[in-house]
């Protein structure tokens, strides 16, 4: 296990209730790598990623974060400045005007009366609307959040980012509640991002297309193991057809889709 | 499916004792007590003509400040503490299970006991301690209404949506700032509203009050009652309506606002 990993992830499983979400998964990821997380809905990718942000435990296995075990981070706040989210939407603060949720980026450094005062009088605006110019979205700086529409309310989520500056940026489904175009443009801004501030992306996507074009690297999850985790260049069309096959036969033995 | 059952058992139950409850009052024709039809005909009649003389259109403007001078200072005093109390019963300030139950359970019980008691209990409780003052007034409306607001507030808390309260604390939130940042912006518009609702209970809790005696609407009302001067109620229960009716207009614009 090397330190430079961003994440590194032992034989971890998971089960809730009856449903075996990850069995015995193993993974180490480098700082800077750009993942796609793929795989049919139920698979465990939600579950994967929730394990890599420290929000559920494994039943078993070791998980590290930046070298250190995920157990022992202790507070948000150290977390926070190692990890950052995003997820499908609704995870901003309707009510707030845009500012504050770009702001909100900044909790994790600011004090509670920092807080207090940028409440009233705006914190640190410079960096926000800077956040929210290489978005598209300076002119709704005082909008009201819940206004905006579903792709706009993504790229605020991406502004929030900008300013919390965490190493690496775990994503659940960002662009899937959005049409194509919306979709393309939120991952090509997110993908700048992660490389411009040399960071580590893992993402989990609905769009093969999507995962190929700006990933490169795909992790292929079915039925909670890794089918596949490869270089996006040599992942094959057949695996592809292999993953998103139905899996179980009639009488519930598994049959072979790729070998 | 076994759910619905109870529910519908539930509910016909529930209309059984309300249809008992009916056939339990005496509909006869000595609702009205001997004399009851002129009285009410003497009612109709000051409905219609109001006593609109100076004096008694300054006695109403006065009462109906005063009523009003209550309502405002106990509420104000009655939000103060249902915000405290209320964030605190809500158990989004608190670390740990064993210390949420504690406080949950200790802020939550006050707040009951507080609304248990009713603003006219509270009047003659207090009219007893300090006398008839301003004081007894603003505080019996102040207690239980701080008890009904703190509990609603604390519900309120609650049920704001998951998904951003947990984007913030990923953004290394504290507990405060998750306060401030996430449950107050998503609570506040229907908490002020629900305020403002409370608000015209309580000028009619203000009126009603001084009826024991601590001056206002209500005194006027009963004193010309006692007189007869069903035409001088009325008056009163004009001014009376007219402020509910000014509060109401105006928490619709201040809502339309908010949530714009
Ligand atoms: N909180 C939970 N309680 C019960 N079952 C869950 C829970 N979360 C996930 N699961 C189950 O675990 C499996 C993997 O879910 P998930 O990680 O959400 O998959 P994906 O994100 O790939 O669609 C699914 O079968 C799902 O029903
Ligand atoms: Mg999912």
């Amino acid at each position: 296990m090397s330190d430079k990993n961003s994440f590194t992830l032992k034989d971890v499983s998971k089960t809730f209730e009856e449903t075996q979400a990850l069995s015995s998964v193993s993974l180490s990821i480098e700082q800077g790598e750009i993942i796609a997380l793929i795989g049919p809905s139920g698979a465990g990718k939600t579950t994967l990623l929730n394990i890599l942000s420290n929000i559920i435990q494994p039943d078993e296995g070791k998980v590290r974060i930046y070298g250190k075990a995920a157990a022992q981070y202790s507070s948000g706040r150290e977390l926070a400045r190692k990890v950052g989210l995003m997820r499908q939407q609704f995870d901003l603060v309707g009510p707030l005007p845009v500012i504050h949720n770009v702001l909100a980026g900044k909790l994790g450094e600011w004090g509670l009366l920092k807080s207090m005062i940028s409440f009233l009088f705006p914190r640190d605006k410079d960096e926000a609307a800077d956040a929210l110019e290489r978005v598209g979205l300076l002119d709704k700086m005082y909008d009201k959040t819940s206004n905006l529409s579903g792709g706009e309310q993504q790229r605020v989520a991406l502004a929030r980012l900008f300013l919390q500056k965490p190493q690496a940026i775990l994503a659940d489904e960002p662009v899937a509640s959005l049409d194509p175009a919306r979709a393309e443009d939120i991952m090509s801004m997110l993908v700048q991002m992660v490389q411009q501030e040399k960071q580590t992306l893992v993402a989990s996507l609905h769009s093969i297309d999507l995962a190929r074009k700006y990933c490169n690297r795909l992790i292929a999850l079915k039925d909670g193991s890794i089918y596949f985790d490869l270089p996006t260049a040599e992942v094959t069309d057949q695996q592809l057809t292999g993953l998103y096959q139905l899996m179980e036969s009639k009488d519930g033995a598994t049959v072979a889709a790729f070998s | 499916m076994q759910h619905f059952h109870k529910k519908n058992i539930l509910t016909g139950l529930l209309i059984l004792v309300f249809v008992w409850s009916l056939f339990s009052v005496q509909w006869r024709a000595d609702l009205f007590h001997s004399g009851g039809q002129s009285t009410f005909l003497h009612i109709l009649l000051g409905l219609i003509q109001p006593d609109l003389s100076t004096d008694i259109l300054q006695l109403a403007i006065v009462s109906s400040w005063r009523t009003l001078t209550y309502a405002v200072a106990g509420m104000s005093l009655a939000l103060i503490v249902a915000f405290v109390v209320g964030i605190l019963a809500s158990g989004i300030l608190t670390k740990g299970k064993t210390q949420r139950t504690a406080i949950v359970g200790f802020f939550r019980g006050l707040l009951g006991f507080m609304r248990a008691i009713h603003e006219l209990v509270w009047a003659w409780l207090f009219v007893a301690a300090v006398g008839l003052s301003p004081f007894a007034a603003v505080f019996a409306i102040a207690i239980p209404y701080g008890g009904i607001l703190g509990r609603i507030f604390a519900d309120m808390l609650n049920d704001v949506p998951a998904a951003p309260i947990n984007a913030l604390k990923a953004c290394g939130s504290s507990r405060w700032q998750l306060l401030m940042y996430g449950y107050i912006p998503h609570a506040a518009a229907d908490m002020l509203s629900y305020t403002m609702y409370r608000f015209e209970c309580a000028i009619r809790s203000s009126a009603i009050m001084s009826f024991v005696g601590l001056g206002g609407l209500g005194y006027q009302i009963q004193l010309s009652l006692e007189d007869l001067k069903y035409d001088e109620v009325w008056t009163f229960m004009f001014f009376l309506l007219g402020m509910v009716i000014v509060v109401d207009l105006w928490s619709q614009q201040l809502r339309k606002r908010l949530v714009a």
